[in-house]
């Protein structure tokens, strides 16, 4: 009898171990597939933004859903999209169907992008960019609401405020420029790699520069590897170019600043130099970078206040500065935030929820037009100018745009020798 | 109804007698089979998508091969035949309306014009100097793509077209079946008269004019089927990703296919098509060493060259088969007669 008793009581044990077993396993992550080209460094953006969001909520708790706090799991989505566009959709699909995803965040490329969509929404999986710009992108939720109203864009704004916020720079320094030296005209050098995206970029410059009060002193098209620009360099000086408009995405942007240093160019910088947004810059042109001014996603300047816990969580654990694509980090605080508040995964009760999310991001205020792209403009996401002073990449831009100046922006410094040869 | 039994019978014997005796067509039996009747033991569309881009990119390596393994055109910009069928295709299934059993025979057209293009003045170049010739095609057409964004949506491409068919399982019945198809097709080609002439323009095109072939006709033929099958391809993929992009003529695409066809085995048909069955799902299998991937395949693929120059079907094939001296029927390899004519094997 004493035996059955004890054979009992461990039976009871058994099943109140399997009971509980079976509530821990009740609680299933909630599983974000983070997409990118995971060899380059975008895709190491996506991963990491998004591996710092997931490392934050899941300290906390997890994400409440209903009356259960649930960890979030991240699934590595390796498009490869750079090189193969099979490649991104394959990923996508082996996300969706075997590790089954409940939400995407990141993608880069746009072409691969629009197919990367195309699965997500067949699957009504939400997906939310934090890479690709164009704004066809967001066009297809408007021109099909019920099919594409799973997308939305975090990052970054798309490519028309992109130019629009270029030109704004461009014209913030021509003020400068006319105000220190009293220069009455100024002409600009449009200097930019010879790729496909550079296309509508050139020649919006050469359409809004006279509409601005400039006048465009020759278009240069360099490789985008040269090693060498100082051919060009010499034709701009030679031009009597006041100003150079960059627009480099690919490795020229070294050697151009670097070279534009050292021949000590009379001209100051501003445009897109993606090489100028990463740390190794200052290293890479042996200082000589110095004065480059570059658009820009994220510095140590205080946007809103996440940004420079963000900024600084993200040096700690991964050595540099975060690049655009780390903005998956506020897509996956947003989706948190979503999850909880509409108290379900499903994703057609959750679009809603973000539909009238006005949340505070990393890099402003986070808010989706109709189309759900990220709504750029003050008081929203603004982008940044940032310009290596003294070896930092200190933010320049907005100052004192449209009333606003982020706490830790500096104005932005002419190079001596534009000095030297302006001041009267 | 006894002539129906004769045929049956007959198809009884051929296949009793020259399907089951050689492993290399039991093997391509099996294969065909294992396709056609996938679906029926699992619809998981993930495996469905890759045998689908693999099918399609089989009978790009194959039609590759009739080209460049045949008739010796060496051809190093494959993709412009494949992306100018994908752009051909997405406008007219876009702009016309025309569905994907129409708008992709049609969009293979335009692999037959580039392939014309392409092919006249490529006419009196042989080796490298008319590899890097073709090489510049798909480069020039992506500029092309580029200067009118209007026409060729620009560095998004054209988006949007419809799909192939209603359900992944009808994709990829209709990828499966184009391929085997005119893969059939095309090894039966070159295996005709065509074939053989198409084969000695490969070895001595001075020869086979002095035998009053005209080879210039023969090798703007083999350009322009070369360019349809290759349209077929592009047209299906571009229904199948529902865009036709820049992608489809990057250089990376037409160097795709020529290590697919290499691999698997030039001058053969079946063996670019096993190479990419091969190589693509060994991609997708190898993900889970991410790093790695790209080293692991060139590592695969520069030691199968190594130890098998003429790929690796050819290859597996003389291991397993040997060919008779005197009637040049394939034989088992453990045999020691030949099954035809009882010669003795080596």
């Amino acid at each position: 009898m004493r035996r059955l008793g004890v054979l009992g009581s461990v039976l009871l044990a058994a099943v109140l171990l399997v009971g509980l077993c079976g509530t821990a396993q009740a609680v299933e992550p909630i599983k974000i597939g983070v997409a990118g080209p995971m060899s380059f460094t975008q895709g190491q953006g996506h991963w990491n933004g998004a591996t710092l969001a997931a490392m934050e909520i899941n300290a906390k708790g997890g994400v409440k859903v209903g009356n259960v706090k649930r960890p979030i799991e991240l699934i590595k989505v390796d498009t490869n999209e750079f090189m193969s566009i099979p490649d991104a959709t394959n990923a996508m699909e082996l996300a969706i169907t075997r590790h089954k995803v409940d939400f995407l965040v990141g993608g880069f490329r746009s072409e691969a992008v629009l197919v990367m969509q195309d699965i997500a929404m067949d699957n009504k999986k939400i997906f939310l960019g934090c890479g690709a710009a164009h704004p066809e992108l967001c066009t297809r939720v408007t021109k099909n609401y019920n099919r594409y109203k799973y997308w939305f864009r975090i990052t970054p704004i798309n490519s028309k405020f992109l130019g629009k916020v270029i030109f704004i720079q461009l014209g913030t320094v021509a003020a400068m420029m006319k105000q220190a030296f009293g220069l009455k005209k100024l002409s600009v050098a449009i200097i930019a790699e010879k790729a496909a995206w550079n296309e509508p970029i050139v020649a919006a410059a050469q359409a809004a520069l006279p509409k601005m009060g400039m006048k465009v002193a020759g278009v240069w098209r360099p490789s985008p590897v040269a090693k060498d620009v100082t051919a060009e360099l010499g034709a701009i000086q030679r031009s009597g170019a006041n100003i150079i408009f960059t627009s480099f995405s690919a490795s020229v942007g070294i050697p151009f600043a670097k070279q534009w240093g050292e021949l000590q160019v009379p001209a100051p910088v501003v445009g897109i130099n993606v090489e100028a947004q990463k740390d190794g810059f200052w290293a890479a042109t042996g200082g000589k970078g110095e004065f480059t001014q570059t658009l820009n996603t994220y510095a140590r300047v205080k946007m809103t206040e996440h940004t420079i816990p963000f900024f600084d969580a993200y040096m700690k654990n991964f050595k540099e500065a975060p690049n655009y694509t780390a903005g998956t980090y506020d897509a996956v605080l947003l989706l948190a935030w979503a999850v909880e508040k509409a108290g379900t995964l499903n994703s057609d009760k959750v679009v809603p929820v973000l539909e009238k999310s006005k949340t505070v991001g990393t890099a402003g205020l986070l808010a989706f037009s109709k189309d759900h792209d990220v709504i750029w403009g003050p008081g929203y996401v603004t982008s940044l100018g940032t310009q290596w002073q003294g070896g930092k990449n200190m933010a320049v831009w907005p100052y004192k745009w449209e009333g606003i100046t982020f706490e830790g922006t500096v104005p932005v410094k002419f190079p001596p020798w534009v000095i030297k040869r302006y001041k009267k | 109804m006894s002539l129906v039994t004769a045929h049956l019978r007959r198809a009884g014997v051929i296949f009793r007698n020259e399907v089951l005796v050689l492993p290399s067509r039991i093997a391509v039996l099996v294969f065909i089979l294992g396709l056609l009747l996938l679906p029926v033991f699992t619809q998981d569309s993930y495996i469905l998508r890759i045998l689908i881009l693999t099918s399609i990119f089989a009978l790009l390596a194959a039609s590759w091969d009739f080209l460049s393994g045949f008739t010796g055109q060496m051809n190093f910009g494959h993709a412009l035949f494949f992306g100018v069928a994908a752009y051909s295709t997405a406008l007219l299934n876009l702009h016309l309306g025309i569905p994907p059993w129409g708008s992709i025979p049609l969009g293979a057209l335009g692999g037959v014009l580039a392939g014309l293009v392409v092919g006249i003045p490529c006419l009196r170049l042989r080796g490298a100097y008319l590899a890097l010739t073709t090489l510049s095609f798909p480069i020039i057409l992506m500029g092309v793509v580029f200067a009118i964004p209007d026409i060729s949506g620009g560095e998004l491409g054209i988006s949007g077209l419809a799909r192939l068919s209603e359900s992944r399982v009808g994709d990829y019945y209709i990828s499966v079946l184009l391929m085997l198809v005119l893969s059939f097709a095309m090894w039966k080609v070159t295996d005709s008269k065509t074939g053989i002439i198409l084969h000695a323009i490969r070895e001595d095109e001075l020869a086979c004019r002095a035998a009053g072939i005209n080879t210039t006709r023969y090798k703007l033929m083999a350009f322009c089927v070369s360019g349809f099958l290759a349209g077929i391809s592009g047209g299906a993929y571009a229904h199948v990703m529902r865009l036709a992009g820049p992608s489809t003529l990057e250089v990376a695409m037409s160097f795709q296919v020529i290590i697919w066809a290499v691999f698997g085995g030039m001058v053969s048909i079946y063996g670019p098509v096993a190479g990419v069955f091969i190589l693509f799902p060994l991609m997708e299998l190898l993900r889970f060493i991410p790093q790695a991937r790209m080293l692991v395949f060139a590592l695969l693929v520069l030691v199968t060259l190594l130890y098998m120059p003429e790929g690796l079907i050819p290859w597996i094939r003389d291991k397993i088969e040997t060919v008779c001296p005197r009637c040049k029927a394939r034989n088992v390899a453990s045999r020691s007669n030949c099954r035809v004519c009882n010669a003795v094997l080596d």
